[in-house]
């Protein structure tokens, strides 16, 4: 990640922008049951593995900061939501996201099956996803 | 009823290209994109964009990328198969360089 970042950096014209779009780096999607205007947030999901992406791309964003290649270095996050109509959906949603998966925690997806099952007629599921935005400055 | 088809695990069209903005704008830049994958944030900003070079290792990812350019009539993204490693380290510069979900 480092070498990418320096090889766009040899590429930006000086006060040119890098920007690195990509899932917050410790917000964990959370899977809600909506009823009405009634939110019930159930779990939220882990994803052991993809963190591990998550944290080296945090370290190789600070490195190249560090080592000057870039500065003026700014974030902001944002939270997206999902719905879905029900748990099909849920599990069709959590498919479409590329390897590693993120999954739900021991015990929590049969609570949400329990849940969703007494669910009133016109529930919905919700998932409350993050996205996290750096933007680096390449040096004049 | 939504069907599953249109289900995406992306955020809403605009929202990423609304956040990006906030720090630059792309309108009238020269981009380079990291990870286009499919082309789906690529068609959202290419059109208002001066040009792009959009890159992706994965080829059939790419290629739906340029179906939907060329389906939309965007004719100013050069699409390239491979890592941003492999661009040479010099070239015309570009404005912005954007990793979009790339880690």
């Amino acid at each position: 990640m480092v070498h990418a970042l320096q090889r766009a950096g040899q590429r930006l014209r000086p006060g040119g922008a890098l920007i690195s779009i990509r899932p917050h780096p410790t917000w964990r999607p959370l899977v809600s049951i909506l009823t009405g205007k009634r939110r019930s947030p159930v779990a939220r999901l882990i994803n052991p593995d993809f963190d591990r992406y998550l944290r080296a791309t945090e370290a190789a964003l600070q490195r190249v900061v560090d080592e000057g290649w870039f500065g003026n270095a700014r974030r902001r996050s944002r939270e997206y939501r999902i719905c879905l109509d029900n748990l099909s959906q849920l599990r069709s949603y959590l498919e479409l996201i590329n390897p590693p998966r993120p999954r739900f925690p021991p015990g929590t997806r049969a609570h949400l099956e329990a849940l969703w099952k007494s669910a009133p007629p016109g529930a919905r599921i919700e998932v409350t996803e993050s996205m996290m935005v750096n933007a680096l400055t390449k040096p004049r | 009823m939504r069907a599953a088809l249109d289900l995406s695990a992306y955020p809403p069209d605009g929202m990423e290209i609304r956040l990006i903005e906030r720090f630059a704008s792309l309108r009238g830049k020269r981009v380079l994109e990291v990870g286009c994958g499919d082309g789906r944030l690529t068609v959202q900003y290419a059109p208002g964009a001066a040009s792009v070079v959009a890159m992706d290792p994965d080829r059939p990812s790419l290629e739906l990328a340029i179906d939907e350019c060329d389906y939309r009539g965007i004719n100013n993204v050069a699409f390239r198969l491979g890592s941003v490693e492999r661009l040479p380290a010099r070239g015309a510069p570009f404005d912005v360089a954007l990793f979009s979900w790339s880690l």
